[in-house]
């Protein structure tokens, strides 16, 4: 299996519709990557549904690059894995 | 469960375009199901197609859109007495079966993701109990700045 990074690069540029070697890990998404805040909640959605986890809607806006969102997701895997 | 006059509280669709006709289950944050019955009288079945009508593709959408901003609103007790207006952000469906005259669209909807200002939904139409056609929409909703 992948590790989680490669994982949410190819879903990120998946949802941006770029090729995952054009996601750098400081992209910055609506600049960069000309996300919106549309693609932005598809990516919440599928990283939820991946992982199994659920992310405040406040913790979208931190979503600014591939490496804002991984830290974000782990921190939520995390405290996922100590309620297990 | 919810007629067309209490639809019409929620929706900012009017003739032509108002693609759902009752709210008949209604669970907010879990699911909604909508119908629509299908008329021969459908304006857009003189054209599509002229001698074989089928329901566009893209109007079986709009009805999961619909239906999709009922079970939002429902959701949301901030949007109460707000004017809003919806954009679909994205659509992902697949259709399997034609839907004619006589039909009637039954839709279900089920939120995948709801913010306080957007939605991902899975939304399904069925004819009979027989799937037409299934997919995602995503929809942003913004206050009517009039």
């Amino acid at each position: 299996m992948q590790d989680i990074d490669t994982q949410i690069r190819d879903l990120v540029a998946q949802i941006v519709e770029k090729t995952p070697d054009e996601i750098k890990p400081d992209s910055r998404f609506v600049e960069d990557l000309g996300m919106d805040s549309m693609m932005a909640l598809e990516i919440l959605a599928a990283i939820e549904k991946k992982y199994k986890i659920s992310i405040p809607e406040e913790k979208l806006a931190e979503f600014k690059t591939l490496n804002d969102t991984l830290a974000v997701v782990k921190e939520n895997l995390a405290k996922k894995d100590n309620h297990a | 469960m919810l007629n067309i006059e209490e639809i019409f509280k929620i929706l900012p669709q009017r003739f032509p375009f108002v693609m759902i006709d009752r709210i008949l289950e209604l669970e907010p944050k879990k699911r909604v199901v909508a119908i629509k019955n299908i008329s021969f009288n459908e304006e857009f079945f003189g054209g599509h197609f002229p001698g074989r009508p089928v329901m566009p593709g893209v109007l079986i959408i709009e009805a999961m859109a619909q239906a999709s901003i009922i079970l939002f609103y429902e959701s949301k007790v901030s949007l109460k007495e707000k004017d809003m207006i919806y954009y679909l952000g994205a659509v992902k469906v697949r259709f399997s079966r034609p839907v004619t005259p006589g039909d009637q669209l039954k839709l279900v909807i089920e939120p995948l993701k709801i913010l306080s200002n957007a939605a991902i939904v899975k939304a399904q139409a069925f004819v009979a109990d027989t799937e037409v056609a299934s997919g995602e929409l995503s929809f942003v909703a913004k206050e009517d700045a009039k």
